[in-house]
């Protein structure tokens, strides 16, 4: 077990007022706003669009991690693309009707899991506090690239890479299986 | 060591009895019935081989041995597999071989008609293995060995028909007398093995100082006599264990013959008569003179008894039945009293004369078309000649005319009885009285037998009409064996005549005691008197004197006849009991105990677990993620504890701990604890990380303890303080 | 700078947010959203560990779940299509014929 061994040297506490921080602080709180509405609303239209909100913060957030490339794929992936796919499905499938929020089955499962949850969080905390290491410095230039994560991809995660090419592959066909219309005879077969 | 292949001769007819077991079925019936019969013959043969080699040499009898295998070796006893032809066993097993055949023969005639004719023989061939086996064997354990498997047969025969309820019972109650009786016999072995230390004939009669030894009051030939007797109560069917024998006939009238007359129930006076030297008064005095007595009263008690029933029964095999069982307790007085061959010589005879009359029974159920029934019979003198003229043959010579062999053997038994006096006067004429009563025991055996006679054959038919019209004589495979034992009932008593007793001197014991002629008399006097009676009352049908008694006396014409409800006792002490503890066994201890509690408890335990474990799938999803998630939180819980280590530093007078983590003004929560040179208590548990100490040499534990996430280090170190 | 904590906190608190919706809402296609959130603060984490050790390679592992979450996603909701057509509903708790 490798204690995480940091020089404990009190530094000016650090990052207090800059700038960065700021932003930090107000796409979290609109992450988590957005989070929050998400899993709170009863239209599902509603929680479709919220969730897109929450990705654009994350997606600045991660652009505050030096993280470039990756905040410009989640924003046309995840925002884009999914958020899109959800929104249609949302369309065919909704009937908006009226989703009984609070009650729940097995409630007590459910909330003892969701309290072990909080209680991770917690220790988390804990943990992070003493953890944290006082200061960082910028990473290197290129560093979030889109070169800097090819170089990464094509290089060490060349496997995976064209793996999920294939798992990509798969999950069209699939899906295109599993919604397409079914014609009669189909329907006749089904169970 | 073999003098003889003797196995030969109980081998064969168990080998035909497996083939005709195994295949018989498929066989075509003469095929069966050759087997049956050649293998009894083959036996036949051999025995009469060895009989003559055995007793063909001048001068005295050369006994051949056969040791077939050792079976039991222990460091206390051997017991071998192993035969035995001795003057005694050798005239036992021409008897039953020769008497076998030639009931084997008369079955083909009677069993003609039978479904099962393979399963009847195949039977029937074991039954003669066994008792071969019995006979030959040479010790008290290879003798068992063929005790109990004549008892199977006699099971096995005797609810041959087993579709009757009644038959099969009557089986089974055979069975279970016998097999008390030889619970008796076991013990008796038992006993013998412990005190004696062999079973072995030959042996035993070298150990009379250890059978004499003294044990519980007694001495060791008394007990394991006893209690030997106790099996041949049951085998033979004496008092108390005769109840069997009258059910018995419900079996084919060949079985009652050959089992229940010549050769099964004569396996307890064979027994008796080998080991006279428990029993017996004379040659020299037996070992144990009270029970050889007892042996006698038995027998005696039983003769009268057995005969006084035989007066009202209206079966014709039933009569021959109770007659079969007073006529062995002739054997056994005689076996027991002053000459033991007299025993073996009314054996012989009565193999004879008792199977030739089942036989002729069984002709007359043949012709009567199987009516058993002597009230609805008569006339049939005229019907079925050579079947009468035999049955009258056979009655003269049980009933004791002069000249036939039951005279001769009669007289033998009355003769040994009383010769117990000579040999044992202090018990004051108890021998006389014996004799006496078995005299009065003739008179009633010739009127019973006569009165079966006279109802049977004199007179006029008084049958239905049906019958009547169906009636005759046997085809000659019957009547023929019917001859040969009508011969042999008249002339086989020359083998034992007062003046020149053969048989008693080939069995090696010459009578010591002198029997008066004058005792043929006696038994001539009860021989007349018997058929007198049995004239008057029964001559040409039931005449007055009968019916004037049956009036006059209802309660004991009823008593008898009912058998003195000796079965009823049984039932109400025995059997009731016996059932009742047997019921409440299955119904307790088995169907609830074993069946609810045990078996269906279990079972319904499972149930119920699963019941209880299948209510988790209540196929709500999030709620097994839920329960994933609680699963992952404690394993990340448990897995992800920051370790309490730390490092340490000495500077001066201060020992400083370099612990993992305090950053950001914000202390991780640690606690210390200190302890200086071994001190039990924590010298400073202040949630700071240094110490100051005195200058020395010390030792300090310091444990750390992180109380958030329940993690601790310790670790002593010398510190110099300078 | 911003102190990596941060993000580890913010991840943490998203994380819990899209567990409590797959736990705790009816409605399928919530929950997949759930399913999302929860994959976006697995992905913040892994670049917050990249920036503090400088190390692309959370980059690219983030990457790669971006990629194997629309796939996820593709099939989730076509099985949600699928199943609408037949029940006619999207309540995850009228799907049950799994049940014992």
């Amino acid at each position: 077990m490798n204690p995480v061994r940091a020089t404990v040297e009190i530094g000016p506490q650090a990052g207090m007022a800059s700038g960065a921080l700021i932003l930090f602080w107000v796409f979290a709180v609109i992450a988590v706003a957005g989070a929050l509405a998400t899993v709170t609303r009863r239209n599902a239209v509603t929680a479709v669009v919220c969730l897109v909100g929450t990705f654009f913060a994350i997606a600045a957030e991660f652009l505050l991690l030096y993280a470039q490339f990756l905040a410009v794929i989640q924003v046309l992936v995840y925002a884009g693309a999914i958020m899109v796919l959800f929104v249609f499905v949302v369309m065919v499938v909704s009937r908006g009707e009226a989703d009984p929020l609070w009650k729940l089955q097995g409630p007590v499962t459910k909330t003892v899991a969701v309290l072990a949850m909080g209680t991770l969080l917690w220790r988390g905390w804990h943990a992070l506090r003493s953890f944290q290491p006082a200061r960082l410095d910028p990473p290197p230039t290129g560093f979030g690239t889109v070169g800097g994560v090819g170089q990464v991809l094509l290089g060490d995660f060349l496997f995976p890479f064209e793996a999920i090419s294939i798992l990509l592959l798969v999950a069209v066909v699939g899906a295109l299986v599993i919604a397409r219309h079914h014609h009669d005879k189909d329907k006749a077969a089904q169970p | 060591m073999s003098d003889f292949p003797l196995h030969l001769i109980p081998l064969l007819p168990l080998v035909a009895a497996a083939l005709n077991l195994a295949i018989g079925r498929k066989l075509p019936r003469d095929a069966s019935s050759l087997l049956a019969v050649g293998s009894v013959a083959a036996s036949l043969l051999i025995s009469v081989v060895a009989f003559s080699r055995m007793a063909g040499g001048e001068g005295a009898v050369q006994p051949l041995h056969e040791t077939w295998y050792t079976w039991i070796a222990t460091s206390s006893f051997k017991i071998d597999a192993a035969f035995v032809m001795d003057a005694l066993s050798g005239v036992m097993t021409l008897i039953v071989t020769g008497v076998g055949l030639l009931i084997h023969i008369y079955s083909i005639g009677y069993m003609s008609h039978e479904r099962d004719y393979a399963r009847y023989f195949g039977y029937l061939n074991l039954f003669m293995g066994s008792m071969l086996i019995l006979v030959l064997g040479d010790n008290l354990v290879a003798s068992f060995v063929g005790w109990e498997g004549v008892g199977v047969c006699s099971y096995l025969l005797i609810g041959f028909w087993y579709d009757k309820e009644y038959n099969a019972y009557a089986g089974r109650k055979a069975f279970v007398v016998n097999r008390i009786g030889d619970f008796g016999f076991l013990l008796g072995i038992f006993l013998l093995l412990t005190a004696v230390g062999t079973v072995n004939f030959g042996e035993l009669e070298g150990k009379r100082t250890l059978l004499s030894a003294p044990l519980w009051g007694k001495n060791v030939a008394f007990w394991g006599g006893l209690l030997l007797f106790v099996g041949a109560t049951g085998k033979s069917a004496q008092l108390p264990l005769y109840v069997w024998l009258p059910d018995a006939m419900a079996g084919p009238t060949p079985v009652s013959a050959l089992i229940h007359a010549a050769t099964m129930v004569t396996a307890g006076v064979y027994m008796v008569v080998r080991l006279h030297i428990f029993y017996a008064f004379g040659p020299s005095l037996g070992l144990a003179p009270h029970l050889g007595g007892a042996v006698m009263i038995v027998g005696c008690a039983t003769a009268f008894w057995a005969a006084s029933m035989a007066f009202a029964q209206t079966d014709i095999k039933k009569v021959l039945a109770y007659s079969t069982i007073s006529q062995l307790g002739f054997m056994f007085v005689g076996a027991a009293g002053a000459v033991p061959s007299s025993g073996i010589f009314h054996l012989m005879t009565h193999a004879f004369f008792k199977a030739g009359l089942f036989l002729g029974a069984g002709s007359v159920m043949h012709a009567m078309s199987d009516r058993t029934d002597i009230l609805e019979m008569g006339g049939l003198r005229k019907k079925v000649p050579i079947t009468h003229a035999c049955f009258l043959l056979y009655t003269l010579a049980i009933a004791g005319c002069p000249g036939f062999s039951g005279f001769f053997s009669k007289d033998a038994i009355l003769g040994s009885a009383a010769g117990v006096d000579q040999v044992l006067p202090a018990w004051h004429h108890f021998g006389l009285a014996t004799s006496l009563v078995l005299l009065a025991v003739a008179a009633m055996t010739s009127f019973y037998m006569f009165r079966l006679y006279f109802l049977v054959f004199s007179g006029e038919s008084r049958a239905d009409k049906h019958v009547a019209a169906h009636i005759h004589e046997s085809p000659p495979v019957m009547t023929v064996p019917l001859a040969v034992l009508a011969l042999l009932s008249v002339v086989g008593g020359l083998v034992g005549t007062p003046w020149h007793d053969l048989l008693g001197e080939f069995l090696g014991a010459p009578p010591e005691v002198s029997i008066p002629w004058q005792n043929m008399l006696g038994g001539t006097a009860a021989f007349a008197a018997g058929l007198l009676g049995a004239y008057l009352c029964y001559a040409g049908g039931v005449r007055a004197p009968v019916q004037r008694f049956a009036k006059g006396l209802p309660w004991l014409y009823d008593l008898v006849k009912n058998k003195y409800y000796v079965d009823e006792l049984y039932d109400t002490i025995i059997v009731r009991p016996t059932k009742l503890v047997a019921h409440g066994f299955a119904d307790v201890f088995d169907k609830f105990l074993i069946d609810s509690v045990l078996v269906g408890g279990l079972a319904r335990l499972v149930d119920g677990i699963g019941y209880l474990v299948r209510r988790v799938q209540n196929g709500d999803v999030q709620r097994y993620l839920a329960t994933m998630v609680i699963g992952a939180a404690v394993l990340i819980w448990l897995a992800a504890r920051p370790p309490a280590d730390f490092a340490v530093e000495v500077q001066g007078t201060t020992v400083t701990v370099v612990a993992a983590g305090t950053g950001r003004g914000v202390p991780r929560r640690l606690r210390y604890c200190w302890r200086i040179d071994g001190a039990d208590k924590c010298e400073s548990e202040r949630p700071r990380d240094s110490l100051r100490i005195t200058p020395g040499r010390h030792k300090i534990t310091l444990r750390v303890w992180d109380a958030d996430w329940g993690t601790s280090a310790s670790r002593s170190l010398e510190v110099h303080g300078s | 700078m911003i102190p990596v904590s941060n993000f580890l906190y913010l991840a943490a608190i998203l994380f819990a947010i899209g567990l409590s919706a797959v736990l705790l809402r009816r409605n399928a296609l919530i929950v997949l959203m759930g399913v999302e959130l929860m994959l976006n603060a697995a992905n913040l984490t892994l670049l917050a560990f990249a920036r503090a050790h400088h190390d692309l390679r959370g980059h690219a592992i983030a990457f790669l779940v971006i990629a194997t979450a629309a796939a996820e996603a593709a099939v989730g909701l076509a099985i949600v299509v699928g199943i609408f057509r037949t029940r006619h509903t999207a309540n995850i708790d009228e799907v049950t014929l799994m049940k014992h």
